[in-house]
């Protein structure tokens, strides 16, 4: 008898986690509601303040990104998690920096000629400038 | 005309889903958060099982997660020996609590301003959220590890579920238990009902109910499989059990008999709990969903639409899917 009932309808599925994002959307009507902003308000009183600090993620940015050149092609020494020191020449960084490109990984096991460093897994890398 | 139960799956997670809770009802709505083995703990759209963010923190499994009341902070207890609490709008960790051992279980005072953690190194903490650096209150006694612990009595009291197959009431400032109850098996889940001070306890296949101030057996259900959790719906006409033969099971609270019973899960299921509203419930299982289950079959709330048999054939219909008719095994 039961398999003659009709199933209920659904508007949609419920949305899936982005792949990408924690999610948290800052522009939820709760999150604007319940959060200070961080960015600019239309306010003057807070403009200046607001710009300054952009400026300041900008130039931080750039730094970064230009270190992120500088390391092309060189030797790097990348301290990890677990007490992990390994080197490795450095080749790229994907555009999220998630991953680093790097030839001739220098691991306990051998050297690898080619691999992918997890960038989540890396705290601190240094090189000769 | 009576309708087939159309469960929404929301995805996500990708390894079993241990806990569940949901927050108030909140001016936006209320939210569900997951406590999963994946160590991602997840915020939904309680009324429509919508994601809304990952808590991204702990290192290992979350073994429990709770909101409070105004959905506005999150706690989460880990395998990793912390609990944490999180901001729940922007989904920043706030504070870090390191354990001496597993944490199993959290729980936030009415007013938010106390965390209470229980779980494998068997010592029931009382965190003042004001003073996070100040040394947690300790209540021990418990000769196993803690499963759950929960505020009662307008937080004046604490019971506690434990692997010594007792489950405890404590005076929070005595720090004395008051009373105790010894079961021949495993408590498998604990919920407290405010609201009429009613006690759920699942253990074996039985789902029970105990006065929450005296400890005394109101009354006691057996169901067809092991129960792994249970919640009594905010009206107390009905309950939902669900556990190790994957179903979930609806029960009449009054007559305690079965009303119904639903297959979906492709795993036993870990957690159960009624909306605040009542008007849907949701279960977290082995299979890494979870999934939203309506109390009345066939009423338009949330993603679920009423259609009327007209409707379905109309060419206006807004109704985007329908779910295609299961074979029955």
């Amino acid at each position: 008898m039961s398999g003659m009932k009709t199933p209920v309808s659904v508007l949609r599925l419920p949305r899936g986690p982005e792949p990408n994002s924690r999610g948290f959307d800052p522009t939820s009507p709760r999150f604007i509601a319940l959060c200070p902003t961080t960015l600019p308000s239309s306010s003057s009183s807070s403009g200046s303040a607001d710009e300054e600090e952009q400026r300041l993620r900008a130039e931080l940015r750039e730094r970064f990104l230009r270190t992120l050149l500088l390391m092309t092609g060189k030797r790097v020494r990348f301290d990890m998690h677990e007490h992990v020191r390994v080197h490795a020449r450095f080749g790229a960084s994907d555009i999220d920096v998630l991953n680093l490109q790097v030839c001739d990984l220098e691991t306990p096991l051998g050297v690898q000629r080619e691999a992918l460093l997890r960038s989540q897994d890396v705290i601190a890398c240094s090189f000769e400038v | 005309m009576a309708m087939r139960q159309t469960p929404l799956t929301c995805s996500g997670h990708t390894r079993p889903v241990v806990d569940l809770a949901f927050s108030g009802i909140t001016p936006y709505g209320y939210f569900l958060i997951s406590a999963c083995k994946d160590g991602k703990p997840m915020l939904r759209q309680g009324d429509t099982g919508d994601w809304i963010g990952t808590f991204l923190g702990h290192k290992g499994a979350v073994w429990g997660a709770t909101l409070n009341k105004e959905a506005t902070k999150a706690a989460t207890a880990a395998a990793d020996f912390t609990a944490k609490v999180w901001d729940a709008v922007t989904g920043d960790e706030v504070l870090t609590l390191a354990h001496k051992h597993i944490v199993k279980s959290v729980n936030f005072t009415e007013d938010s301003t106390c965390l209470l953690t229980g779980g494998n190194d068997k010592v029931l903490r009382i965190y003042d959220l004001g003073k996070p650096e100040a040394e947690p209150l300790e209540i021990a006694g418990h000769t196993s590890a803690i499963k759950k612990a929960l505020w009662c009595n307008n937080d004046q009291q604490i019971l506690s579920a434990a692997d010594d197959r007792t489950v405890r009431l404590w005076d929070k400032n005595t720090k004395e238990a008051v009373k105790t109850l010894a079961f021949d098996a495993s408590v498998s889940s604990m919920e407290y009902i405010p609201d009429g001070e009613i006690l759920v306890i699942t253990y074996g296949r039985t789902i029970a109910f105990y006065n929450a101030n005296s400890l005394d057996l109101i009354k006691a259900v057996d169901a067809p499989a092991s129960i792994h959790s249970a919640s009594l719906h905010p009206e107390k006409d009905f309950f939902v059990a669900g556990g190790d033969d994957f179903k979930l099971y609806k029960y009449d609270y009054t007559t305690k008999e079965e009303m119904e019973s639903y297959k979906g899960h492709f795993g036993p299921i870990h957690c159960v709990r009624f909306s605040p509203d009542g008007e849907l419930y949701a279960s977290g299982s082995e299979d890494g969903t979870l999934r939203l289950w309506q109390t009345a079959v066939g009423k338009t709330y949330g993603l679920w639409k009423c259609v009327l048999p007209e409707e379905l054939s109309s060419e206006n219909s807004e109704v985007l899917y329908c779910p295609p008719a299961e074979i029955k095994a």
